[in-house]
């Protein structure tokens, strides 16, 4: 059987999560409210009004460039690509064309062993074709022989970023969307959600012999809005071209459009020609002049990047791979935990075991912001420290989490306060011993005639009767001294 | 004299003295309108009378009741001591291409007919703010396409004052032909390739184009949007200085507005041009057009009376001390129309596609339930043949298979075009001229229906203008004579970037030096006759 390589390129719109619109004052984001709510004369293009930009937008945008190593432009332009659609106002949008903010780049993509067909992770270098400041379309519903159109979405700042066809799986695909999600939200630029269209992907997928260099036809897939229906997708649709060419029929450069219920292709429509957008610099706006000193203002606290933390995390508190990955999943995250084993000072990969067991689900359970949170790194910390010095014991430890979180008191107040302390006077723990043992008579009968393994269950006599703070270790001692 | 035939400074004087009212000036300019203007231009396309023969025609819309209720509160406040503004009292028309709230904002085509603009343009916004007195909206050429005002959706289109024969001018012909026939002192048209200049020559007033990016163009409908020019239209040159001055600075709505305070325009502008040098270009004295029959461009020198009117001029500012430098060369002026029928149409296809049908002005009302076809349906009728012809040339040199041959050339083209105003202006340059001194157009107003139909023909009357409209340099048309058909002639001042005041300040001396002259005795037509 021929050996086939699937060759994936995606195309990807993201929201910025600025508070205003692109070229006007009016709200961004409306994802919650009713529509043509947040529109204004010069989002709905009334004849005479004149875009102005939004400087925050070149500021989000200039911080996702960087962070895909892509060169920044100094000067760069706006452009208008022409065509007719009713939720497309003006009959243009705004976009940059051939001298956009950014001009190449990459990710260099670490590939987990769960995700490769060989079981053994690897690294993919994706190349960054196209990086550009735009605004967003109004939405159309079309229904009952009518269309209605919301223009809220006009004005909408986007940066498209398409990539060069450099991945080769479904799931590459999907680390790919999964790497930008977590990039987009360290770096605080989009809300970068995919069900929300914060995040919008296409997918050009081509197949080709193994060993071949040429790029054979490609179809486009549209309308994809979860991480995991792009795997899907992409996988049925390189199902679907091996099959074809086995056949012995060509791939023609269809659109096909994902239907999410179904979890099927659907053909939009086929591709003949490009359409001619008849680009031309867009004469209302000026030229982004990107000069060092705002450049360097806006890059002045552009933060080590997830992927950078994450092999530093391997490297200097010697974390296996998969704690350094949950750990800088999120940045909030990461500061958190870092802080955490700053103050601390012991065993990182304990900081790591209590962070990913049991903080982690308070602060998924609760929603909790790990930067807000009364449980500061240095209360969790600290909870550590009275455990490793055996002033309290790791369940009390444990408990102590939810108390601390909702109380917002000190770990060490709330033991003395609560008496939490563990109990280690011989003779208070010795007097409850003997009080068991006098109590189960059987019992002890059982082990002197050989059946030791029943000191655990004195233990745990002594352990109920004294609510936990028994020094388990002492207390086991003083029973086999007295059953001796 | 009556009160609306009086300058705009004039007027501010009186109302401040208590001499006169706004609302007797607001009177006095209705009455004006009554009697010479005719009927507005309306779609209904009704035959044209002999009567209408005779009339101006300068509005579409009338906003009488606005005005006046406007000029009792610009009198309240006088009343009460409070300030009213640097024009207040100050009537003034507005070319009907800027939004102002409320009015029907209708760029003179019926596709636009319907709408009500929600927000002012800002130019328009700063003369109200300035205590100045909108009475209503003025004719225009379809979407300011054209240099004769006879494409307007809106009939009868204007008639020049000065011979209701002959065409206004365009595609301000409504604003100059109001401001000549003392319906109002001053109006706000937009220059685009001399679309100010032009008619300002052609009706005998003062006409200036500013600096690209001087005046704010918020509310400008777009025609093309890298040329378009917002600017005053006076019958003296300190009044247009005074409505520069209160229209002209940044504007937050507007990117390409120059964050740079404009300079005081009136200070100084009695001075003379002693010591100015003055240049004249062989090349602003012939024409080049197109050959109708074999497309080769052809060259032929001016009529001797429009050279003589420039050359008298520059005698005139010679013997009160400026520097006349003769043969400053302009090579490039003769690409002006070609470049700008590339540049201009491009611009302008993309600006029209917003008049889809969708969301305001005309919708087709055949029935279909195909998008395409509402589109085709509503545009069809909605637009006029002036913006079909461009939308077609804007469509076909921006395709991606042309726009390399045309597009990209004609940019280069403006590129030099530029840097010819650069080399004469540089002040450590050969010339270091103040001012270059100009015809304003190749001919005098023409007859009605004369040149209408040839669309390159038309557009070859701003051949002398559309230079500084490419290079973003201001300039300013100014009356100097009558020509032997009674006709105004215009002369042209052009200037450096930002050098209004130095344009003000020539135009001011040869108003000052030609003061007694004959010529400024003579009325226009429609106003003679009266006392």
């Amino acid at each position: 059987m021929t050996d086939y390589e699937a060759i994936i390129g995606l195309e990807t719109h993201i929201q910025l999560n600025t508070i205003t619109k692109v070229f006007c004052s009016c709200k961004a984001d409306s994802w919650f409210d009713p529509p043509n709510t947040n529109i204004c004369p010069v989002c709905c293009g009334l004849p005479g009004v004149l875009p102005v930009l939004n400087k925050a937008v070149v500021e989000k945008g200039l911080l996702l460039a960087h962070a895909m190593n892509a060169e920044i432009r100094p000067i760069s332009f706006f452009d208008r690509k022409n065509y007719f659609y009713p939720d497309l106002p003006k009959g243009y949008q705004v976009s940059q064309f051939d001298q956009s903010l950014a001009r190449g780049g990459y990710l260099d993509l670490p590939v987990p062993a769960s995700a490769s067909p060989e079981k053994q992770a690897y690294t993919r270098r994706v190349t960054i074709w196209k990086l550009h400041i735009e605004e967003d379309a109004g939405k159309t519903k079309v229904g009952n022989k009518r269309r209605f159109i919301d223009f809220n979405r006009c004005g909408v700042p986007l940066v498209e970023m398409v990539t060069g066809p450099d991945l080769r799986t479904a799931d590459e695909a999907a680390q790919y969307l999964m790497r930008l999600r977590q990039l987009l939200r360290w770096l605080g630029i989009s809300e970068a959600d995919m069900e929300k269209a914060h995040l919008r992907c296409d997918a050009n997928v081509s197949i080709r012999v193994k060993g071949d260099t040429r790029l054979n036809p490609k179809t486009e897939i549209k309308n994809v809005n979860s991480i995991d229906a792009v795997r899907e997708a992409i996988a049925r649709e390189i199902e679907r071209q091996i099959r074809e060419v086995e056949a012995g029929r060509r791939i023609e450069a269809w659109t096909l459009e994902w239907d999410e219920d179904s979890g099927t292709l659907k053909k939009m429509r086929s591709k003949e020609t490009e359409a001619d957008y008849r680009y031309f610099r867009e004469p209302d706006l000026l030229p982004i002049r990107l000069n060092d000193e705002w450049k360097q203002q806006i890059l002045a606290d552009f933060p080590e990047l997830p992927l950078a933390r994450r092999t530093r995390f391997v490297e200097q508190y010697n974390l296996p791979e998969y704690d350094a990955d949950i750990l800088t999943s999120e940045r909030k995250l990461s500061d958190y935990y870092e802080n955490t084993v700053k103050a601390y000072g012991g065993d990182p990969k304990k900081v790591s075991n209590w962070l990913m067991n049991d903080v982690l689900r308070m602060i998924n359970e609760q929603e909790l912001n790990p930067e807000e949170m009364k449980l500061t790194p240095t209360s969790l910390a600290e909870i550590l420290k009275l455990v490793d010095a055996g002033t309290i014991n790791i369940n009390t430890g444990k408990g102590l989490l939810q108390k601390v979180q909702e109380s917002g008191r000190a770990p060490g107040e709330i033991v003395a306060q609560e008496g939490l302390g563990l109990v280690s006077d011989d003779s208070a723990i010795r007097a409850v011993c003997e009080e068991v043992l006098a109590e189960s008579p059987n019992e002890v009968a059982s082990y002197k005639a050989g059946k030791v393994t029943l000191i655990g269950w004195f233990v745990g006599g002594v352990m109920k009767k004294m609510r936990g703070k028994a020094d388990a270790a002492l207390a086991r001692k003083i029973l086999e001294e007295l059953l001796h | 004299m009556e009160l609306c035939d009086l300058y705009a400074l004039e007027l501010v004087r009186l109302v401040r003295n208590r001499e006169t009212s706004a609302v007797e000036i607001v009177k006095s300019c209705l009455e004006r309108i009554s009697q010479v203007d005719g009927a507005s231009g309306s779609l209904e396309n009704p035959q044209i009378t002999d009567k209408d023969k005779e009339s101006v025609h300068a509005f579409i819309s009338l906003t009488d009741d606005a005005a006046l209720k406007q000029a009792v509160e610009v009198d309240r406040r006088l009343a009460a001591g409070e300030d009213a503004g640097v024009l207040a009292g100050v009537p003034f028309t507005v070319k009907d291409i800027f939004c102002v709230k409320d009015t029907f904002s209708t760029a003179a085509s019926k596709i636009l007919a319907n709408f009500k603009a929600p927000y002012t343009a800002t130019p328009v916004k700063r003369m109200q703010d300035a205590g100045a007195i909108m009475l209503g909206k003025v004719n225009l050429d379809e979407f300011t396409y054209g240099s004769s005002n006879e494409s307007s959706a809106f009939q009868p289109s204007p008639r020049n004052p000065w011979n209701t024969s002959r065409v206004p001018g365009g595609s301000s012909g409504g604003s100059t032909a109001s401001v000549a026939a003392g319906e109002a002192p001053l109006s706000l048209g937009t220059d685009t390739a001399g679309s100010i200049r032009q008619p300002a020559a052609f009706c005998g007033v003062v006409g200036v184009k500013p600096t690209y990016g001087r005046v704010s163009r918020y509310g400008l409908i777009a025609f093309a949007s890298s040329l378009d020019c917002p600017g005053p239209v006076a019958r003296s040159v300190k009044d247009a200085a005074a409505m520069l001055q209160v229209i002209a600075g940044a504007d937050e709505h507007d990117a390409t507005a120059a964050p740079l305070p404009a300079p005081d325009y009136l200070e100084g502008i009695d001075d003379g041009v002693k010591g100015m040098r003055i240049g004249l270009s062989p090349d602003y004295f012939r024409i080049t057009y197109p050959d109708p029959a074999s497309g080769e461009l052809l060259s032929q020198p001016l009529p001797p009376e429009i050279e003589r009117a420039v050359r008298d001029a520059a005698e005139k500012l010679a013997a009160n001390g400026a520097e006349i430098i003769e043969d400053v060369p302009m090579p490039n002026t003769r690409f002006g129309i070609p470049a700008y029928f590339v540049i201009s149409r491009v611009e302008a296809a993309s600006n029209l596609h917003r008049y889809d049908g969708v969301k305001f002005g005309l919708r087709s009302e055949v029935p279909t339930l195909d998008l395409k076809e509402m589109y085709k349906f509503t545009r069809n009728q909605g637009f006029g043949l002036q913006p079909k012809l461009r939308i077609l040339m804007g469509m076909y040199v921006s395709a991606a298979q042309y726009s390399e041959q045309y597009y990209r050339r004609a940019l280069q083209v403006r590129t030099l075009m530029r840097r010819d105003f650069e080399e004469i202006f540089e002040p450590n340059g050969k010339y270091h001229l103040d001012a270059l001194l100009t015809p304003t157009t190749p001919t005098t107003a023409f007859e009605m229906a004369a040149v209408y139909g040839d669309s390159v023909l038309m557009q070859y009357a701003d051949q002398l203008t559309v230079p500084a409209n490419h290079a973003g340099v201001p300039g300013i048309s100014l009356p100097a004579g009558l020509d032997k058909d009674g006709l105004p002639i215009g002369i042209q001042l052009l200037g450096a970037d930002y050098a209004e005041k130095t344009l003000f300040r020539v135009a001011r001396a040869y108003e000052m030096i030609t003061e007694t002259e004959e010529w400024r005795k003579v009325k226009p037509e429609v106003l003679r006759g009266r006392s």
